[in-house]
């Protein structure tokens, strides 16, 4: 009976060997061709003799944008389907990230190696950070080729924001902005209290605390409150973040971009987390707001709210959608620039759509890129939807007006998608900030004060640092972020423990990387 | 060898059935092993799992670098062994209750409804718990108002978290464990009980004597199983419940939502898998440490 038992474990042993490595095997099978996809693209179906790309061979696209689809999107896709299909022999699988946890998801597409052809990129989604890390192609040399419309319409200086050493990763949207945050705000409850017109930090309190004193049921900033708290400190101190999203390490202010510190160790900040506390006891924000996942902005449609942050074009749309729901509430628009008197505008990156190194076809998904930018009725198509159904040509023959079957049917909703990756000003037929008419002069203000962003193209990959920088930021969500929202008994206790469970975490290593880093980026291009 | 392939050919019919077990588990549970190895690489899209760089132990460095990785281990043990033992007394009585009642329509009304918390996602939960224990509209301090008691900030402390959270993990998995130990003692033949009836053993004395020393290989083999797991934590429990309020950190912080929240902003491959592997040793160490001992003591409820 024993001797049998331990031929059977015998065996198995040896069967697991086996299938361990058979598939080890597989794999390196499967790596060994992943390269050739990139190999291919100059030498492969390049130039027929008419000089045009070779469409012969039927391709399906797989591209990714972030966000959620509208219901719609699959009837929107399958027309755009019909078309490509006829123009390009191709077809395109589009899928979305959803919002909830898109970052990791993002971030997981990337890394795993799924075969996508496209997918959206930005700025504020890491894409210098993914470019220099090698997660997408170099497209210099497909554009000309493949994309040639784009690639000669496209301005030079967007081109120059997207190359990461030396190389396009990404075909940038043509749509300029000027994206400061900033926070709508009930002002009919302001002209109703009499209260001031909020131009600085002073009159926002006070406006908080007008609102919350005469409406008891009301929490200002009713939900999560993070989003307030902390783009108005950073907005109020004029820190800039360096590289994208750097944290605690910030540049003191634009005009001196290279005095680099971690913010948690001034003055500024000990003075701030204390007025903080004073906020959160008055009941600026709730006790459970860390935990809430509410946010501020619906509880202002619900009428127990007052304060929601949003970037400008963000709070026009905002405003306007609220206008539909709720067209007794009068909102009004603080924006932070008003501390600091600049604005940067956004780089051409902010939204664009690169294509993972892991890519199947990048020439056909360069050349579909090519049709949905620059032929309108690609364009209108994927970016408002079916005319008629989605929306109507106002009479202007130029912007759009919610179709006829939109009256009175509360089941319409405009379609909206992340199409933020082909946006292109000329075609575009919406205006910015969705057609709120406040932002016209709101536009001309920014422009009026705006400066060059000298900080987002630094490139920073924290890899010489990155277990520090994930200590620290553990340390930042946990004692942090508590602090900034006032929500800790004793403050200076409180700070006491976060600076110094910052420097165990090793923040002087992070602050002296990004320093090294950024002295380059600036040595570089000249900037002191 | 001679012998594996004459037990081979003896018995094909047997292991042609085993086979599709074998391969499962080589798929879905050894060929993804290989993956180890990017917790000691330095990724790079270019080099894949095994062209990137080979850099030692570095990946492991962010966990000890903050020095809370004992704090983090210890909440992780005590939580499971809360849930372990807590869960498993609790499942194993009400399984004796249900089995001792006399109507069959009470009893399976009842396993039902304590079977349903199983299904609730823990996104529902999450949901639960937060209008549960809100300042503003919470049902519990709305209860405190209505009795003219002030009302309690539970975001603000650390201390009642614990027993929400433990709470709450009973809660969701009682049904399921009291179904396994009803099955058991469904199984333990009715002669016994006859025979002590006879004797004239009342209620309480045939449990003790009877069904609870019947139960006991269950109950340890459970335990063994769940201790396997003892570093993993409840991620979806924690992660819903608390979410990232740092206010609480202290009390209810575990090995996976530290790991979750330390590279969510800052993704890495390398550092998750060397956190993944950290969690996987320790618990492999235990459960071979916890079988050597019980197969010292009785060698017959060992696991292997």
């Amino acid at each position: 009976m024993y001797n049998k038992r331990t031929k059977v474990s015998y065996f198995l042993t040896a069967l697991l060997l086996l299938a361990v490595f058979l598939s080890a095997c597989t794999n390196k099978a499967n790596e060994g061709s992943n390269p050739k996809g990139e190999a291919s693209p100059s030498s492969g179906n390049a130039g027929g003799p008419s000089g045009k790309p070779d469409t012969s061979k039927k391709v399906e696209l797989v591209w990714y944008l972030l966000g959620d689809p509208h219901p719609d999107t699959e009837k929107v896709v399958a027309e755009w389907n019909k078309m490509l299909e006829k123009e390009l022999n191709t077809t395109v699988k589009l899928n979305f990230t959803s919002w909830n946890d898109w970052q990791t998801k993002y971030n997981l597409l990337l890394t795993s190696g799924e075969k996508i052809d496209m997918i959206f990129a930005s700025t504020w989604a890491d894409y210098y950070k993914f470019a220099s890390q090698g997660a997408f192609m170099p497209l210099d040399e497909l554009l000309p080729v493949y994309a040639p419309e784009t690639w000669s319409k496209v301005p030079k200086q967007d081109w120059v924001e997207a190359t990461v050493k030396g190389k396009i990763y990404a075909v940038p949207a043509t749509y300029p902005e000027y994206t400061p945050d900033g926070l709508v705000y009930r002002e009919d409850w302001r002209k109703e209290l009499g209260l001031p017109e909020i131009t600085d930090l002073d009159s926002l309190e006070a406006y908080l605390d007008g609102v919350k004193k005469a409406k008891p049921d009301v929490t200002p900033i009713n939900g999560k409150a993070w989003n307030e708290a902390y783009t108005l400190f950073k907005a109020y101190h004029g820190y800039e973040q360096i590289g994208g999203d750097s944290g605690v390490v910030v540049a003191r202010s634009y005009d001196t971009p290279r005095d680099i510190i971690a913010y948690p160790f001034t003055d500024e900040f000990e003075a701030w987390v204390k007025r903080m506390k004073t906020w959160a006891d008055k009941g600026f924000w709730t006790s459970d707001s860390l935990s809430s996942q509410k946010e501020a902005g619906d509880a202002i449609r619900t009428g127990n709210g007052a304060v929601y942050w949003r970037n400008a074009p963000g709070a026009g749309g905002f405003i306007v959608g609220l206008k539909e729901t709720n067209p007794e509430i009068e909102m009004g628009y603080f924006p932070f620039t008003r501390f600091h008197h600049y604005a940067m505008p956004t780089l051409s990156v902010n939204n664009a759509m690169a294509i993972p190194k892991s890519a199947a076809n990048p020439e056909r998904s360069l050349m579909v890129l090519d049709k949905l930018r620059n032929d309108p009725k690609h364009y209108d198509l994927m970016t408002y939807g079916i005319e008629g159904t989605h929306y109507s040509i106002a009479e202007d023959g130029k912007s759009i007006v919610p179709p006829a079957s939109a009256k009175n049917n509360k089941d319409w909703k405009k379609y909206d998608i992340a199409s933020w990756g082909w946006r292109i000003e000329s075609n575009s037929r919406e205006k910015q900030a969705s057609g709120w008419e406040g932002f016209d002069k709101l536009l001309e203000e920014f422009k009026s004060i705006s400066k060059p962003n000298i900080f987002a193209p630094v490139l920073l990959d924290y890899k010489p640092v990155k277990s520090q920088q994930a200590a620290v930021n553990q340390v930042f969500q946990q004692y942090g972020q508590p602090l900034m929202m006032g929500l800790v008994p004793d403050v200076d206790k409180a700070l006491e423990v976060f600076r110094k469970q910052l420097k165990a975490a090793g923040v002087d290593d992070i602050v002296e990387y990004v320093k090294t880093e950024a002295n380059k980026h600036f040595d570089e291009k000249g900037i002191n | 060898m001679r012998h594996f392939w004459l037990e081979l050919r003896k018995n094909k019919v047997l292991f042609l059935m085993i086979l599709p077990t074998l391969l499962f588990f080589a798929v879905f549970a050894y060929f993804p092993m290989v993956g180890v190895y990017y917790a000691f690489t330095s990724y790079s899209f270019e080099g894949g799992l095994f062209g990137s760089e080979f850099i030692g132990l570095k990946n492991f460095e962010f966990l000890f670098e903050s020095g809370v990785l004992w704090n983090l281990t210890k909440n992780t043990i005590l939580y499971n062994l809360a849930f372990i033992f807590i869960g498993n007394i609790l499942q194993l009585i009400c399984a004796i209750f249900l089995s001792e009642l006399p109507g069959k329509w009470f009893k399976k009304t009842t396993q039902s409804v304590m079977f349903l918390p199983f299904f609730v996602s823990f996104v529902l939960v999450g949901a639960f718990v937060f209008n549960l224990f809100s300042v503003n509209n919470g049902v519990v301090n709305t209860m405190l108002e209505q009795l003219g008691l002030p009302p309690y900030d539970f975001y603000l402390h650390t201390a009642p978290w614990k027993y929400i959270i433990v709470f709450f993990q009973v809660w969701k998995g009682l049904g399921y464990g009291t179904v396994i130990y009803l099955a058991a003692i469904m199984s333990i033949s009715d002669e016994y009980h006859e025979a002590a009836k006879i004797d004239g053993a009342n209620i309480f004395q045939r449990v003790r004597y009877i069904v609870l020393p019947m139960l006991v290989p269950t109950f340890i083999l459970l335990i063994l199983l769940a201790l396997g797991g003892i570093l993993k934590g409840q991620f979806d429990l924690f992660y819903q419940i608390i979410g990232n309020n740092g206010m609480l950190f202290e009390s209810t912080d575990i090995i996976d939502t530290y790991v979750y929240r330390s590279l969510a902003v800052n993704f890495d491959i390398g550092m998750g898998t060397a956190a993944g592997l950290y969690q996987s040793v320790f618990g492999f160490i235990l459960v071979v440490t916890v079988n050597a001992i019980i197969r010292k003591t009785r060698e017959d409820y060992a696991l292997f």
